[in-house]
C-alpha cells in the first residue's frame, strides 16, 4: 500500500501526461468532455489497480484512465478522432473507450451510470471466480443520481462485492451545481444508506485520493465489501470543449485553478526533495511531447472504411450451435 | 424419453448446462428454495443455492441486469431471471443500449453471453403481468429473443441460448410453464437460435406464430381441417431474428399467410413477420396477408375480456375462412 519515491514520481508523470492528453483533445477532438484540473482524481483512482483488476471509468477521463492502466496513448486519441488505428476501428466512440485489453470495462452506450452497473458485474465474476481481484468504478455527481447506481452500490452491499466506487466529484453537472442535485452535503453521506463506508477526500491532491482507494481496495480484497469515497474536485472549464462554463462562479473557478493538481504534488516532492524544480520543467517538457507526438501521428491516421463495419452485424458468432 | 412440462425442460436444460460450466450462475428474486421463483421457474436447481451459484438479488432490475452484463463481459454465463416482461422496461439500458453492442463495439474482444427468462403471457385466470412486451426487445442489434411453444422445443432452445455467445432473452409463457406434458428424448439435444420450425403441414395458408399462439393455431387448423382448409403451421421459437427462410417458403408455397401474434399489431415480430413476406413475395400472394393480434389498446385485466383481447381459436378460423 505504501508509495514509493518512484511511484510518486512516475503519478507526478501520470498528472502531466494526462493532463496534455486532455487539452491536445479540447483542441482536436469535435466534442470532448474534457478532465482539466481534474486529473488526480483519475491518477489516485486506477493506479493501484494491478494484473487482472477492473477499471471502470467515468465517461470524463476515460482516455486518461486508459493511459493510466497502460493502454497505447496514440492508439487512444486516434480513437477519439475516429480513426481506423483507434481500438475500436471506428465502432465504438473514443473518447468513452476503455481498452477491454487493458484491464477495463467501462460504458458503451452514451448513458450514464452504464460503467458502474458493468463494473459491478465485473466484480460480481471476481468474486466467483476466487481470488483477491477488484474493481474500481468511477463516476461523476451528476451520474451519482442515476437509478442504476444506487442499484448496483445496494447489490454490492448486499453480496460484498470487491468493489471500490469513486464519486469524480467536480461539483457541475453541465450548467447544475451539486447543491441543486444532490441534498445530502456529500456524496459519501449516501453510503450510510448502503450500509458501507464513505468518505470524502481531497479530489487534487493525488496522494490523498490514492490513499483512500488503496485503503477501499485492500478492503475490497479481504472480501469486506464496497466502499464509497466523494473525490471532492472540480470543473475549472465547461462540461464539455464547446462550452465555455460562463455560468459558473469566476472566483470560485480561479480558487481552484489555484490547486491545481500537478502544482500540489509538485509543491510536495519539491518539499520533500524527492525532485528539484528543474527535474519537475524537465518532466513536464518530456511528457508533453510524448502525448504531443502522439496526436500527429494520429492526426494524420486513416479514416475507416465500410469494411470495418463487417460482418455487420452485432451478433457474436456462434460455432457451438446443435442441429435438429 | 420422458415426460416433461415446459417448466420442467427448461430447468432440465439449465441444470444440465449448469453440471457441466461451472460459469453458469443463475440471478433472480425468490428464485432459492424457499420458493423456487415465481411460477416455479427455479425448481429443480435448489442444489446450486449452496453452491453460490443460485442467488436471490434485491428487487433491482437494472442492477440485476448490468451485473449479468459485466459478469458475462468478465467470462462468466449468467442467466438473470427478471421476473416478467412488465419489467424488462427497466432493463432496457443495460440490456440493450449498453450490453448487446458490446461485441460489436469491442471489435469483437469483449462477447456477452448472457441469458435473461422472463415469464409473460395471457392467463387462464385473472392475473397481472399478461402483456406481451416483447416488441421493445424485437429488432434490437446484438440481441436475440426466443419463445418456445412447447416442452420439447423449450428444453433445446434455452440450451442453446445458454450457449450461445450472445445475450438471448428466453420468454418463457406463464400459461404453458404447467401446462401439457411432451415426450422429451433422454439423449441431449440443443435447437439452434434463429430457426423456425413447420409444426404442421398444409398447402392452402399458412400461419406464423411463436408461444402460446403456436399451440392456438394448431387448434384452430384442427378445426379448419375440417372445413375442408389445409393449414400450414410455422413456429417462430426464436421471435428476434426471425427465421426469414422458413417464413417464405411456407408463404411461397401455400400463397396466404396470416400472422397470428400475442402482442399488439403494430409492434415487435407479428409486424416484423408481416415486412419479411412483404419482402420476399410482394405481389405473388394470391390474397393479402392478414395480422391477427391484439388491438392497439392496453391489455386488460378481466378474464373475459382478455380471452377476446388475445387471438383465439374462433377468431382465427373466422379470419382465416374470409382469406379464401
Amino acid at each position: 500500500m505504501g508509495l514509493t519515491d518512484s511511484d510518486k514520481r512516475e503519478m507526478l508523470r501520470l498528472l502531466m501526461a494526462t493532463r496534455r492528453i486532455e487539452e491536445v483533445m479540447t483542441e482536436h477532438a469535435g466534442g470532448y468532455h474534457q478532465a482539466v484540473g481534474q486529473e488526480a482524481v483519475i491518477v489516485g483512482a486506477f493506479f493501484g489497480l494491478g494484473e487482472g483488476d477492473i477499471a471502470s471509468p467515468h465517461f470524463r477521463g476515460t482516455v486518461p484512465s486508459g493511459y493510466v492502466r497502460g493502454a497505447d496513448v496514440r492508439k487512444l486519441i486516434a480513437g477519439v478522432l475516429g480513426k481506423v488505428t483507434g481500438y475500436g476501428r471506428g465502432r465504438w466512440r473514443g473518447d468513452m473507450y476503455a481498452p477491454p485489453e487493458f484491464g477495463m470495462l467501462g460504458m458503451w452506450s452514451g448513458i450514464l451510470g452504464t460503467n458502474v452497473n458493468n463494473g459491478t458485474g465485473a466484480a460480481l465474476a471476481l468474486k466467483y471466480k476466487g481470488g483477491q481481484n477488484v474493481t474500481v468504478a468511477t463516476f461523476g455527481d451528476g451520474s451519482s443520481n442515476e437509478g442504476a447506481i444506487h442499484e448496483a452500490m445496494n447489490l454490492a452491499a448486499c453480496y460484498d462485492l470487491p468493489v471500490v466506487y469513486i464519486c469524480h466529484n467536480n461539483q457541475w453537472a453541465i450548467t447544475t451545481p451539486i447543491h441543486k442535485a444532490c441534498k445530502a452535503k456529500s456524496i459519501a453521506d449516501r453510503a450510510v444508506g448502503y450500509g458501507i463506508p464513505g468518505e470524502q477526500v481531497d479530489g487534487n491532491d493525488v496522494l490523498a485520493v490514492y490513499e483512500s482507494v488503496a485503503k477501499a481496495i485492500q478492503r475490497a480484497r479481504s472480501g469486506q465489501g464496497p466502499t464509497l469515497i466523494d473525490a471532492l474536485t472540480y470543473r475549472v472549464e465547461g462540461h464539455f470543449n464547446l462550452d465555455d462554463g460562463a455560468y459558473q462562479p469566476r472566483d470560485e473557478v480561479e480558487a481552484w485553478k489555484k490547486r491545481d493538481p500537478i502544482t500540489v504534488l509538485s509543491s510536495k516532492l519539491i518539499e520533500s526533495g524527492l525532485m528539484t524544480g528543474a527535474e519537475i520543467e524537465d518532466m513536464r517538457t518530456k511528457a508533453n511531447t510524448e502525448i504531443e507526438q502522439a496526436l500527429e501521428t494520429a492526426l494524420n491516421d486513416p479514416d475507416p472504411d465500410w469494411e470495418a463495419m463487417a460482418p455487420f452485424t452485432g451478433f457474436a458468432p456462434d460455432p457451438k450451435q446443435g442441429d435438429k | 424419453m420422458k415426460s416433461l412440462t415446459y417448466q420442467e425442460a427448461l430447468v432440465e436444460a439449465i441444470r444440465e448446462e449448469m453440471d457441466a460450466d461451472e460459469s453458469i450462475i443463475h440471478l433472480g428474486q425468490n428464485i432459492g428454495p424457499e420458493l423456487g421463483g415465481a411460477k416455479w421457474s427455479c425448481r429443480g436447481l435448489e442444489k446450486f443455492a449452496e453452491k453460490g451459484r443460485l442467488l436471490d438479488t434485491p428487487i433491482s432490475e437494472s442492477a440485476m441486469t448490468g451485473a449479468g452484463i459485466g459478469a458475462a463481459a468478465m467470462g462468466l454465463r449468467p442467466i438473470v431471471q427478471i421476473m416478467y416482461l412488465e419489467f424488462m422496461g427497466l432493463t432496457i439500458t443495460p440490456l440493450i443500449t449498453d450490453g448487446a453492442p458490446i461485441w460489436f463495439k469491442s471489435d469483437g474482444k469483449v462477447k456477452v453471453p448472457m441469458v435473461i427468462r422472463t415469464l409473460f403471457g395471457m392467463q387462464y385466470h385473472h392475473a397481472g403481468h399478461c402483456e406481451d412486451f416483447s416488441g421493445w426487445l424485437t429488432g434490437m442489434p446484438g440481441l436475440k429473443v426466443v419463445l418456445p411453444a412447447t416442452p420439447y422445443d423449450a428444453k433445446g432452445l434455452m440450451k442453446a441460448a445458454i450457449r450461445d455467445d450472445n445475450p438471448v432473452v428466453m420468454m418463457e409463457h406463464a400459461h404453458l410453464m404447467h401446462g401439457e406434458r411432451q415426450e422429451v428424448p433422454d439423449e441431449e439435444y440443443v435447437i439452434p437460435l434463429g430457426k423456425a420450425d413447420v409444426k404442421r403441414q398444409g398447402d392452402d395458408v399458412t400461419l406464423v406464430a411463436a408461444g402460446y399462439m403456436t399451440k392456438t393455431c394448431l387448434e384452430a387448423a384442427d378445426a379448419l381441417a375440417d372445413k375442408g382448409v389445409s393449414v400450414e403451421v410455422v413456429d417462430l421459437r426464436t421471435i428476434s431474428p426471425i427465421d426469414r427462410e422458413t417464413v417464405a417458403a411456407s408463404v411461397g408455397k401455400t400463397g396466404r399467410v396470416a400472422v397470428v401474434s400475442e402482442s399488439w399489431k403494430s409492434s415487435g415480430y407479428g409486424a416484423e413477420t408481416a415486412a419479411i413476406v412483404a419482402e420476399e413475395l410482394g405481389g405473388s400472394l394470391k390474397s393479402n396477408l392478414v395480422r391477427i393480434a391484439p388491438p392497439d389498446a392496453p391489455m386488460p385485466f378481466s378474464l373475459p375480456l382478455m380471452k377476446l383481447f388475445v387471438p383465439h381459436v374462433e377468431r382465427i378460423v373466422e379470419t382465416v375462412e374470409k382469406m379464401f
